[in-house]
């Protein structure tokens, strides 16, 4: 119990400012991305016709995204943002159930993860809509419905990106703190599996998908 | 009689364990009340379904019952936990942690009986679906929990972190601000998202063959319902962490709590208004599913002016904190 909320940092000084790195996130998302890499070789690696099951799984992930995305954005478009809505799904599916092996937590846990991503998409999906529509028809969009809408409009964008990582490491977060002090509770009696298979797998996988359709959707919210 | 600060101590660990089970209890019943209404009509309408729906009536009554145990198992550490020896804070945090919790349960106990109730509806309409809709309401349902899980998370914080080195005179408004916003912020979303599960529950009942398209959109609504109760969140965080100067002025200390009292309560406004309009949006997708982008697209905009008040006070409540 004593050890909640406590991180290991690195804290490098660097022209008289110091630069602090959470040890355990940047560990647990290597391991994620080599995972990743790990999956892809093997799904790749014998291409047939009658896939093996590396490759079936690879393949449902593909499939299942890329219509997905077709069902929001248009085909050129499709064509460009399904290979990083598919690669954010996995990552974060990936991300969220490895706090499930021993010694290990989600990287999700730290809102740097999230707010990164949720940066990442924030820009992603502001840079398309200006290759859509153009810097002066974007701008003009900031000033709909009134043009004395716009500070408004521009806190709701900013929100968004505070709403997205939020709501990941919130939920991420939460299930591990429940997990932990329900499991302190009950002196680790019958309850922790249960509470584990609840918030990481389930919650996990449920935010998971949220994210990913949500920063879907703020790109196609910027397209039209 | 005499009162030494253990002895406030005492009276705040009771009192909000009190409140903290009390307001928790509140919203669980009646939405479990609501799913077993809907099981009733449902087996009257076809008893030969009556094993199934009686299982969808448990486990969705189950489910909605989760805020409530959050309640308990924060309510039994308030009244179990030996606090002496600590500073007038704790006083405040010990309430806070208990009425972050027991307000924070209302909403989304309300919330997951409504997926319940229709699930079971859809079960008798539509027995084929029984697996899919039981699925369906358990993703509904579990995301309704989330803002209960953040006001949670809020007063395990406070019960768990030590605030003993921080400044008694502002900190106690602001520990009592976070424990407002949280869990005053969580009522509205709890219940909005609560709405967005129920009909896609009875649209997929309805129109079996728009199931992955209605859980879509639902998990859609009901993550940007969710937008106020991550303000609130937000704004308890920083009120928790952000450290603040040592004052012995009551309006310092007001404008913190002020600003917790702000955002919860103007969260909870939001948050339905923006599951009454994803809940429209997801029955109308699942009767016409060709026009599902242009609802989609119009159900974001809707949400996203309901949503501007929520913004609003965000906006104040960080003036209060960080200007005044």
């Amino acid at each position: 119990m004593e050890d909640l909320g406590e991180i290991h940092q690195l804290i490098v000084p660097l022209f008289g400012h110091e630069m602090t790195f959470n040890l355990e996130p940047i560990i647990q998302t290597w391991i994620v991305i080599i995972g990743l890499l790990v999956f892809g070789y093997l799904a790749t690696r014998k291409k047939s016709l009658v896939p093996g099951p590396i490759q079936t799984l690879g393949e449902v992930f593909i499939n299942q995204f890329y219509e997905l995305t077709a069902d929001t954005l248009d085909k050129e478009l499709t064509r460009k943002y399904a290979p990083l809505i598919t690669a954010l799904f996995m990552f974060l599916l990936l991300c969220n159930w490895l706090g499930v092996l021993p010694y290990l937590g989600e990287p999700t846990s730290d809102l740097n993860t999230t707010l990164s991503l949720g940066i990442m998409g924030f820009v992603i999906s502001h840079y398309a809509g200006i290759r859509k529509k153009g810097l002066k028809k974007y701008l003009k969009g900031y000033c709909e419905p009134l043009f004395f809408m716009l500070p408004l409009n521009l806190v709701g964008e900013l929100a968004k990106v505070i709403s997205i990582s939020f709501r990941l490491f919130g939920n991420i977060m939460g299930g591990d703190i429940i997990v932990i002090v329900v499991t302190y509770l009950v002196f680790s009696l019958v309850l922790p599996p249960f509470l584990t298979g609840f918030f990481f797998i389930f919650i996990g996988a449920i935010q998971a998908f949220v994210f990913t359709m949500l920063t879907l959707v703020y790109i196609a919210v910027q397209v039209n | 009689m005499t009162f030494d600060i253990d002895i406030w101590i005492q009276v705040a660990a009771f009192t909000g364990g009190g409140l903290a089970m009390g307001f928790g209890a509140i919203g669980a019943a009646i939405g479990e009340g609501f799913t077993a209404s809907e099981a009733n009509i449902a087996i009257s309408r076809n008893p030969q379904m009556s094993g199934d729906i009686f299982k969808g009536m448990l486990v969705g009554q189950a489910i909605a019952e989760s805020a409530a145990i959050f309640a308990l198992v924060v309510a039994m550490l308030l009244l179990f936990t030996n606090f002496s020896g600590q500073s007038v804070v704790a006083v405040c945090v010990i309430l806070a942690a208990g009425l972050s919790m027991g307000l924070g349960a209302v909403g989304s106990g309300i919330g997951s009986g409504f997926p319940a109730g229709e699930a079971c509806a859809g079960i008798s309409r539509q027995p084929a679906m029984s697996n899919q809709l039981t699925t369906n309401m358990l993703i509904g349902s579990a995301v309704c929990q989330t803002p209960s899980i953040f006001a949670l998370v809020i007063s395990f914080i406070l019960l768990f972190s030590d605030f003993s080195g921080m400044p008694v005179a502002p900190t106690w408004a602001a520990i009592l601000g976070a424990g407002f916003a949280a869990g005053f912020g969580a009522i509205g979303s709890g219940l909005g998202g609560g709405l967005v599960a129920q009909t896609s529950c009875e649209g997929m009942a309805r129109q079996p063959t728009s199931a992955s398209t209605v859980t879509n959109i639902m998990l859609l609504g009901q993550a940007v319902t969710q937008t106020t109760a991550i303000y609130g969140l937000l704004v308890a965080f920083i009120l928790l962490f952000k450290g603040f100067a040592p004052s012995e002025s009551l309006g310092a200390a007001m404008a913190l709590m002020g600003a917790g009292v702000c955002m919860g309560l103007g969260a909870i406004g939001p948050g339905i208004g923006e599951g009454a309009t994803a809940r429209s949006a997801v029955r109308w997708i699942a009767r016409n599913q060709e026009a599902t982008p242009e609802l989609t697209r119009i159900m974001l905009v809707g949400q996203a002016v309901s949503e501007s008040t929520g913004i609003y006070s965000l906006v104040v409540a960080l003036v209060l904190i960080f200007v005044i």
